[in-house]
């Protein structure tokens, strides 16, 4: 782990307005994660667990704070700095996976590295790495649409790790799975934490989940719970 | 029955009516906006065609003039007289009004109501005026109506009165000419030089001189007393009546002196008879049948009668008019149906696309409210009455306009887009809610994935191939049965059960066409991501990639593939409609201008024609003879149709020189027969008994048959289907010259060398007919419909692919934001969203106007479209490149302009936003 950030969020607020009403999603939220490690975000429905994933990942502007990636302060980048940043070094996973339909597993996990231009060969080496590291080597030509949803959200993780990104932010990944897929989706973004060396921002609201995390950061009310912060990984034996 | 029992009736929660029709007032308007216009044409256009057809009967009736008057006709008791002679019968007015009283009573109420009181004329023979001056005739006529004659003035001397005034006279056959007194009118008499008192000098045909006295000068109260028409040389000298050169006159007899015309000339050559002309104006359609029949019967009832027999004989042609109007409102009515249908079917499918959007933007609401615990059939029912109202006021407006529109209105075309406005949007609400409290997740078992994805195809095979046997039983009914025999006496345009396959064809054919597409688009796009994989342009990857994904969305292609067919197909009609009036006016008429030249003139036609010919701006002249009817026999069988005798060569030139469908087989009619004496012919029939190869024989009196041979096909001439067409010259080497009754003139000064020849001839001009035909009711309406239609489906059609775009919105920019978290630029994602939105649209644009023109050829020909436009045949489909390509263009710049629209408007949501919505 090394001993320079590589996310820094500091006096992070955003803050949305419904009619009259004013909703303070994040109220000054400040943190670091360090290189390689994984992060629970954790929180109720509506704490500001997506906002603040947003915010990191330049998809929504703070109105105050900054937020640094890799020595990148993400809230000054422009559209075209932002796409930038997302193509190098920030990747995201979603809940409800968001694949190509029609493109195979390979070729939705090949659609970063077709952004970034990467030459077909390599482009295909790593394509097939991937694969085999999320355990779908043998259904590369297969669709979304043929296979499991746990095996669509891997294929989503091994398109977010395509463009070999320094930060992976993963809003609810398990949020479609049962228990048991779930598990090991995480499993293998804490695999991917070690194998990979990327960090890892994922919000969660399962405790079994949170098992896996280096850390777990608690957010209530758009605010952090400082106590929580910094809470270390403890190993679940039976976890994949 | 318990189960029924206890069953609650839905609980509605009011609020959340409101608040969804608050919330989605757009879409709900666009629904109404869509079912008011289309309830205002389909409630408009069957009403404005019922009234065309009122019009077209008038008109129809109007255009026939005197020859859709009844006419009956009685000979006159025999005057025998007991001692050899013939006896004077000072009651023969009253006879003639007693059989024009006979005639009146046998019409019977209806007929009686259609037409003006009747009209007694009697005429005497032709007589010629020996003054020794140029050739005149003069008649003597009396006219009589319920009221008496045409009222007149007598400017001098006195009315003719009787020649004697005993009661009883009898005079020998052979005896001196029986005096008869006539008055004249001023004009005649000015002519003549002749005034009271004076004798006309006249002769009959074998040479005997008549002892006519004009007995006083009339002027006539109003010469424009319809009663005038019956003899209008009463009013002024007439020339050209009995041939060229010649001038009719005419004295008026009276009731007194009727008797005395009688005995001036032979027996049976007073005729008399009773003119009932119809009132156009009290023609409708609905009575034309009743009307048609009653004259139909009349006519029967005369049957063959000796020369003595006084029984009524029927004559008109006011059946055959109505018969041809009943065909043309016939055909006019399946045409517009057959647009109807059209238009229907595309509207339901945008109102199926409106409230697939509506259900769309609503299935958060819908999927939170089924979370709450709402039941099904409570939100179905709350739907259904939001639908319902919103369906039924639209229609209720849209009627309403079509009732200020239009003298009445139709509501039966609007009841199918009441009912899909009303139902679509609850059924796709109440599924989509049904399926928000479903387990969505994916089937891990590829078993039971593969089973939900065989189901579904499953399914849509057994829809599309319900479409496509209706369309096929539509085709075949179409063509194997037509449209015409099967609607009923009373089609005016409203859709009557046996109608509704064939009618549907052309909406079934679009549809069908639309599945095929969607059955290829899906391959091509495919094919298209294939060959972009293989490409190192992720811009293209993602495009293909996107179309590929949505190009297999059932609704939004079928409504673009159908209104851009249908409109197509609308404007290919009209189009061919516009086209087929100014090639019928060409076809009736058969040059510019043409004269039928009298029977009496027919010997001055060669001079005639020299005159013309020499006239300034005058091009060609062709004459001919032409005899409706003419009698020609097979080998088994009879035959009567127009026979043509002509110039081949220049009739060729004719036919060369203007639009009228040149003929290359006249060049063999110059050739020798294929057999010795046989004079070769060309032959066309409707119905197949002429054809190449027939032998027939043309009959002469007192000389044998001159033998004909059909040695290719003719064309039509003045729009008539059955023609023998021969060369002048040949026929006359046969022994049967040509005596020419009509002139056929082309060139810009044609119309002006054609009036005033001075022979008695009927001159028909083809701007007369275009105009005429241009400004036909039926025809009119026709046109303006399938313009009013291709302008209605076209903007469905722009509605559909703005609805589209709505409907996919969502979905487009959630991949896209996502394609954007991978790095995507936005300016990339706009050419993304442009590269699966494209290459739709750019595919119905070649592939809609086509499947059009396919429709407009498998379907143009039952629609029996010549009869509107006076074609002798069904008019092969004009396709007006320049429109189709406007629907084209339309299409293309819609899309072209979804694209930065959407993309503007979706640059106010934040990245966040989109994917949060997407959650």
């Amino acid at each position: 782990m090394s001993s320079q950030p590589l996310l820094s969020v500091r006096g992070v607020h955003r803050r949305f307005r419904t009619g009259p009403t004013v909703v303070h999603a994040l109220n000054g939220v400040s943190f670091d994660v360090a290189a390689g490690s994984m992060v629970a975000l954790v929180g109720r429905s509506g704490s500001g667990k997506t906002t603040l994933l947003n915010v990191i990942g330049g998809l929504d502007r703070p109105d105050a704070g900054t937020v640094h990636v890799d020595g990148t302060d993400v809230t000054a980048l422009d559209e075209d700095g932002l796409s930038r940043l997302r193509r190098e070094k920030v990747s995201y996973v979603f809940q409800s996976f968001g694949l190509i339909p029609v493109l195979s597993a390979a070729e939705n996990v090949a659609a970063p590295l077709r952004m970034a231009r990467v030459a077909p060969a390599e482009r295909e080496r790593r394509v097939e790495l991937l694969l085999e590291l999320i355990g779908l080597a043998d259904h590369a030509r297969q669709r979304p649409a043929e296979l499991s949803g746990g095996q669509q959200q891997r294929v989503a993780i091994a398109r977010a790790l395509a463009a070999s990104p320094q930060l992976l932010l993963a809003d609810e990944p398990t949020g479609q799975l049962d228990a048991e897929t779930g598990l090991s989706v995480m499993a293998l973004l804490r695999g991917i934490v070690e194998s990979e060396g990327v960090t890892v921002l994922v919000s969660t609201h399962d405790a079994v989940m949170m098992a896996l995390a280096d850390r777990v950061i608690r957010i209530h009310d758009g605010q952090l719970d400082e106590q929580a912060v910094g809470q270390p990984y403890a190993p679940v034996p039976d976890a994949g | 029955m318990n189960r029924w029992l206890t069953r609650r009736w839905p609980a509605l929660h009011w609020p959340s009516v409101r608040g969804r029709g608050r919330a989605d007032a757009g879409p709900l308007l666009l629904t109404a906006t869509v079912i008011a216009a289309v309830a205002l044409l389909a409630g408009a256009a069957p009403v404005l065609l019922r009234a065309a057809a009122d019009k077209a009967v008038q008109d129809t009736v109007r255009r026939a003039g005197n020859d859709s008057n009844v006419l009956v006709r009685a000979n006159w008791e025999r005057d025998d007289g007991p001692t050899g002679g013939r006896v004077r019968m000072p009651s023969l007015a009253e006879d003639l009004d007693n059989f024009r009283a006979r005639a009146t009573s046998a019409l019977g109420p209806d007929l009686d109501a259609a037409l003006l009181p009747p009209l007694a004329a009697v005429n005497g023979p032709i007589l010629t005026i020996t003054d020794g001056s140029v050739p005149r005739t003069f008649q003597f006529t009396y006219l009589a109506g319920d009221l008496g004659g045409p009222d007149v003035t007598w400017v001098a001397g006195s009315p003719p009165g009787p020649a004697v005034s005993d009661e009883y006279v009898e005079t020998p056959y052979d005896g001196p000419p029986w005096p008869v007194q006539v008055g004249l009118s001023e004009v005649d008499a000015a002519a003549l030089d002749l005034g009271p008192g004076d004798r006309i000098p006249v002769r009959d045909g074998q040479g005997r001189d008549k002892d006519v006295r004009v007995s006083g000068i009339y002027r006539p109260t109003d010469s424009a007393d319809p009663a005038w028409r019956l003899a209008p040389a009463l009013l002024r000298p007439v020339p050209g009546a009995d041939g060229v050169g010649t001038t009719r006159f005419a004295g008026l007899l009276s009731r007194e002196s009727l008797p005395d015309a009688r005995l001036a000339v032979d027996e049976d050559q007073l005729r008399r008879a009773v003119h009932f002309a119809p009132v156009p104006d009290a023609l409708t359609w609905d009575g034309t049948a009743a009307l048609a029949s009653q004259v139909v019967k009349l006519k029967a009832t005369s049957g063959s009668s000796g020369d003595r027999e006084q029984s009524l004989k029927w004559e008109s042609q006011l059946d055959i008019a109505l018969r041809d109007a009943r065909a043309r409102n016939n055909a006019a009515s399946t045409q517009a149906a057959v647009l109807l249908a059209g238009v229907l079917t595309a509207t339901v499918l945008v109102l199926l696309l409106a409230a697939d959007l509506l259900v769309r933007r609503r299935t958060p609401v819908l999927s939170a409210a089924r979370q709450r615990g709402a039941a099904l059939p409570d939100l179905g029912a709350e739907l259904i009455i939001e639908s319902t109202v919103v369906s039924l006021s639209a229609a209720a407006v849209g009627l309403a306009l079509a009732r200020a529109a239009a003298p009445g209105v139709s509501w039966t075309w609007a009841v199918p887009v009441v009912l899909a406005g009303a139902l679509a949007g609850p059924a796709f609400g109440t599924l989509a809610a049904a399926r928000a409290s479903r387990d969505r997740r994916q089937p891990a078992n590829p078993a039971a994935r593969r089973w939900i994805r065989a189901t579904g195809q499953l399914r849509r095979a057994a829809v599309e191939a319900a479409v496509l046997i209706a369309a096929v039983a539509a085709f075949v009914t179409l063509h194997q049965r037509g449209l015409l025999p099967v609607a009923s006496d009373s089609a005016t345009g409203e859709l009557t059960g046996d109608l509704i396959l064939p009618v549907s064809a052309l909406a079934l054919g679009a549809l069908v066409g639309a599945l095929v597409l969607l059955r290829l688009l899906p391959l091509g796009a495919r094919f298209a991501l294939r060959q972009a994989l293989r490409s190192r342009r992720p811009l293209a990857v993602f495009s293909a990639a996107q179309a590929a994904t949505t190009a297999g969305r059932a609704l939004p292609l079928l409504v673009l593939v159908s209104t851009t067919a249908l409109a197509s197909f609308a404007l290919i009609l009209g189009a061919t409609a516009t086209r087929g009036v100014t090639d019928g006016a060409w076809s009736t008429v058969g040059a510019d201008a043409r004269l039928d030249v009298g029977a009496d003139a027919e010997a001055a036609t060669p001079a005639l024609a020299e005159r013309i010919a020499a006239a300034p701006g005058v091009e060609q002249v062709v004459v001919a003879q032409v005899t409706d009817s003419a009698r020609v026999f097979t080998e088994s069988t009879l035959l009567t149709p127009r026979l043509v005798i002509v110039d081949t060569a220049a009739f060729r030139r004719l036919l060369a020189t203007t639009p009228l469908p040149d003929a290359p087989a006249l060049a063999r009619l110059t050739a020798p027969g294929p057999g010795p004496g046989e004079v070769p012919a060309l032959v066309r029939s409707s119905d197949g008994d002429l054809r190449t190869g027939t032998r027939l024989q043309l009959p002469r009196e007192d000389a044998p048959a001159i033998r004909l041979a059909a040695v290719g096909t003719a064309p039509s001439v003045g729009g008539v289907n059955n023609v023998v067409i021969v060369d002048a010259a040949a026929l006359a080497d046969a022994g049967l010259p040509a005596v020419p009754n009509t002139v056929w003139v082309t060139g810009p000064g044609a119309e002006r060398a054609v009036s005033n020849t001075g022979v008695a001839s009927d001159v028909v001009l083809r701007a007369d007919v275009l105009r005429a035909q241009r400004v036909a009711p039926l025809t009119a309406g026709l046109v303006r419909l399938a313009w009013t239609a291709a302008g209605v489906l076209l903007a469905l059609g722009l509605l559909g692919l703005a609805l589209a775009a709505a409907a996919g919105a969502s979905q487009r920019w959630q991949t896209l934001t996502r394609l954007r978290t991978l790095g995507l630029r936005p300016r990339d994602a706009r050419w993304v969203a442009a590269g699966e939105l494209l290459p739709p649209v750019v595919v119905t644009a070649v592939y809609g106007p086509l499947l059009g023109a396919l429709l407009a050829r498998l379907t143009l020909g039952p629609l029996d479209l010549r009869l509107l436009t006076g074609q002798a045949a069904d008019p092969a489909a004009v396709l007006p490149w320049w429109l189709l390509g406007l629907v084209s263009v339309a299409l293309l710049a819609t899309a072209a302009a979804v694209v930065p629209v959407e993309s503007a408007l979706r640059r106010r949501d934040r990245l966040s936003e989109v994917l949060r919505a997407g959650e």
